[in-house]
């Protein structure tokens, strides 16, 4: 039995943490990029900033996007709430809410993530020491999942988590998909449209996957029905919504679960050629991501009516609610 | 740096490692000779490591403030404190028999106040106490108890007695300290419990979920437990989430239960609402229940009082058991001992002044430079006069506060706290210290092996809370003749 507001911050919890890391590996990636473009090539840092979705409130805070605004900006930018600081910091004040439901180590894992964030946040926006801080990050949030998958009970606590995990990977995967195709990123360098491709798959650290089970050409069908409907990958939205299924089926309540099948119909239906094609009659892949990311809100929506709402609601009376 | 009890600088009280230099107590040669055999840069690293532990464990209270909550870290001193295993059971056996008869006293003063009627307490002190709550006359928790956990704090003046400076029955904290020092020792020490039968702390969560479920109103069925604590900025947070892990029990804020028609206290759940039986309250009596005590508090639960009442819910401790959490009426519990047991009190109280007698004051406004006073309701080291540092003008206001309400205060000679090793700045240095154990009473008794030892830093300084620069030490209760 879980208490409802236990519940909500076990799920945010998990959500920042996977913000964190996933803009630490976009970053990385395009660092990576970055290092082969000419010298005094102009690059691309205000897409990077659209890829995140996250190109309006930059601009509120800074002029221009310069690599060392759009770095501090993602990295270690209180102000902005998805910076990773930011995620890691929520994260932390989020499991000090919970210390008692979770294994002991968590508490202490989750604090050494902060503590090393905040202490190298700054040398992070040297591109010298860029690659090693963040994944230095990356590394230290695993070792909680894996902490976590190795020594924690498949109990409600752990099933929160995983829902919150994986619909925040879900609304990366399809926010990528939705923006990279449209934008020139860096990673494209122009001249071969199959380049395009391959920055998508780079920018959710799927290429290495992608060619080891599809093929070594990123053709742009294949990406998207990849990206979409792998039932194998982690980070595809098929895999995300199955593992948000089974984790939902652990707990009381079926609200989320039709959210889910109806989702999943969405992906049965993908035609990923003409997806990535742009040919469908409803806008194509940009409107195809759109109605998956309605869809992804609805869900959320549904989780948050479902197992939180106790936490919020006053007064409570008998009739609202079934006693267990 | 290293330990050299050879030129450890005494100072002239009671020491619980040394008699005189270069001359451990029995028990503590082989801790003596360990630190003396030990390279000092091989110290200074596991000093460090200790920092880290702390820091990484986020061991720490927090301190609320504009800029944000702030974390301190906990601190912690290497050199451990020893107590023999005879001398203990005699503290141990002292602790029970006090906090046996305080429970007698506050069921007594909640229903017929016997002991006031046999004129052996004074009906004034009640008619003044700031913690008797009219909520709670009549009202009867299982097995009489009201305090189920209790912090009493022991000193060990220059002669080598342990005298009892206060009963913590409100919502002592520290317990998770102990728990935490013990295992920093373990992790950073391994070698020295090879050398010393250190009786184990770690029963204690385990102690405290018995005590807890025997207050539950549905007997048989495994018991749903919950810590309630004032939320994330309590100094205290990391005590009750702590607690909370140790016990598997739910952290709950006010916020997260509610009181329905049925009396009943349930939690809000991802499930709806969930039946409570126990709840071990961090929170203080003006904050528990809007509907009965400060209708202002977002901390508690409307209706929690009519529920204990009902007894549809076991409450630790028992609202109103502050009542005999006063530096005033602590000066009455050996006669509550010898009026409740028929015994003599086995562990002495300092001996005090309350200012409400006339002789008493008069002898305490004449020697205000020497005394120790104290309100009668403050806890954490507040508001207090340490006559012996004090200046002219604090002893003045002090003399106005007394004059202005004289049931309030009370004096107690200034002890010479003793003293243990404590790593400092360059070299090993005396630090006075206390002794926090604690003691649980609902069903069964059980007390802590040891207990908290807390170490005030600052040299000459005999205050030890945590709140004013105060540390801890790993406390060890050792078999004699155990030491390899």
């Amino acid at each position: 039995m879980m208490l409802a507001r236990v519940a909500e911050n076990l799920y945010w919890m998990a959500r920042y943490l996977e913000r964190a890391e996933d803009t630490a590996r976009l970053i990385n990636a395009t660092t990576m990029m970055l290092m082969d473009m000419p010298r005094g090539a102009s690059f691309g840092w205000e897409d990077l900033l659209k890829v995140v979705g996250l190109a309006e409130p930059f601009h509120k805070l800074y002029d221009e996007a310069s690599e060392s605004a759009v770095m501090s900006f993602l990295i270690q930018d209180e102000r902005n709430p998805s910076s990773i600081f930011a995620c890691v910091r929520h994260a932390r004040e989020n499991t000090r809410t919970f210390r008692e439901v979770l294994p002991r180590e968590s508490w202490e894992w989750v604090n050494e993530l902060y503590l090393y964030t905040s202490t190298h946040k700054s040398s992070a926006l040297d591109r010298r020491k860029r690659m090693e801080v963040l994944t230095e990050i990356i590394r230290r949030r695993q070792a909680v999942v894996g902490l976590l998958s190795g020594t924690m009970s498949r109990d409600e606590a752990f099933q929160f988590m995983r829902i919150g995990r994986n619909v925040e990977r879900a609304d990366m995967t399809s926010r990528v998909l939705d923006v990279s195709h449209a934008v020139n990123l860096p990673f494209q360098g122009g001249q071969f449209t199959d380049l395009v491709w391959v920055s998508v798959l780079h920018a959710l650290s799927a290429h290495q996957m992608y060619r080891r089970h599809v093929g070594v050409h990123a053709k742009g069908h294949k990406v998207v029905h990849y990206l979409l409907n792998d039932a194998q990958f982690p980070r595809s939205v098929r895999h995300c919504l199955t593992e948000l299924q089974s984790a939902l089926g652990e707990l009381p309540g079926q609200g989320p679960q039709r959210q889910i099948v109806s989702l999943i119909r969405t992906l049965d239906a993908v035609d990923g050629r003409k997806l990535a094609a742009n040919e469908t009659a409803n806008g194509g892949l940009h409107g195809f991501c759109d109605r998956l990311q309605s869809g992804l809100a609805l869900l959320s929506g549904a989780i948050a009516e479902t197992y939180f709402r106790a936490a919020h609601s006053q007064p409570l009376s008998q009739t609202q609610f079934q006693l267990a | 740096m290293k330990i050299d009890c050879g030129h450890y600088p005494l100072m002239g009280g009671f020491d619980e490692l040394l008699e005189g230099p270069g001359l451990p107590r029995p028990g503590a040669d082989a801790l003596c000779d360990y630190f003396a055999m030990l390279p000092p840069e091989e110290l200074e690293a596991r000093h460090r490591a200790v920092d880290a532990a702390i820091m990484a464990a986020g061991i720490t209270f927090t301190v609320y403030s504009e800029a944000g909550n702030i974390d301190r870290a906990w601190p912690f001193d290497v050199v451990p404190r020893i107590l023999a295993k005879t001398e203990w059971d005699h503290i141990e056996a002292g602790l029970k028999q006090r906090l046996k008869a305080l429970n007698l006293f506050i069921d007594d003063i909640y229903h017929d106040q016997q002991i006031v009627k046999d004129g052996v307490f004074p009906a004034d002190v009640l008619a003044d106490s700031k913690n008797f709550r009219e909520a709670c006359v009549g009202a009867n928790p299982p097995f009489g108890v009201w305090a189920h956990i209790c912090g009493t704090d022991l000193v060990r003046d220059g002669d080598g007695t342990v005298y009892v400076l206060e009963d913590n029955l409100r919502v002592p904290s520290g317990v998770s300290y102990m728990l935490e020092n013990r295992q920093l020792m373990k992790k950073l020490f391994p070698e020295l419990f090879a050398r010393y039968d250190v009786l184990p702390v770690d029963d204690y969560p385990a102690a405290l979920y018995d005590m807890l479920a025997a207050l539950s109103p549905r007997a048989g069925e495994r018991p749903e437990i919950a810590v309630l604590t004032p939320g994330i900025y309590n100094s205290a947070y990391f005590e009750h989430s702590y607690l909370a892990q140790q016990m598997g029990a739910h952290l709950v804020e006010g916020s997260d239960l509610v009181v329905l028609d049925d009396d009943c206290v349930y939690m809000k759940t991802i499930e709806g609402l969930t039946r409570l039986d126990v709840i071990y309250r961090r929170v203080d009596d003006d904050f528990i229940d809007p509907e009965v005590f400060r209708a202002d508090s977002t901390l508690g639960v409307p209706g929690l009082m009519r529920s204990w009442k009902a007894g549809k819910i076991g409450i630790a401790n028992a609202p109103g058991s502050g009542v005999a959490d006063d530096k005033v009426v602590y000066a009455y519990v050996p006669k509550m001992i010898e009026y409740y047991l028929k015994e003599d009190a086995i562990l002495p109280n300092v001996p005090s002044y309350l200012c409400m007698h006339e002789a008493d004051r008069d002898y305490v406004l004449a020697n205000l430079d020497k005394l120790v006073v104290k309100p009668a309701n403050e806890s954490g080291g507040y508001g207090m006069l340490i006559g012996p540092k004090s200046t002219l003008e604090e002893r003045a206001k002090f003399a106005e506060l007394i004059a202005e309400n004289p049931r309030n205060y009370m004096a107690q000679p200034t002890l010479s706290l003793s003293t243990v090793p404590t790593l400092c700045e360059d070299a090993i240095e005396p630090r006075h210290v206390d002794l926090r154990p604690f003691i649980l009473q609902s069903k069964d008794f059980y007390v802590t092996r040891g207990g908290l030892t807390r170490v005030a830093l600052r040299r000459g300084s005999l205050v030890v809370n945590s709140s004013q620069g105060g540390g801890s030490k790993d406390t060890w209760v050792v078999q004699e003749g155990s030491a390899a």
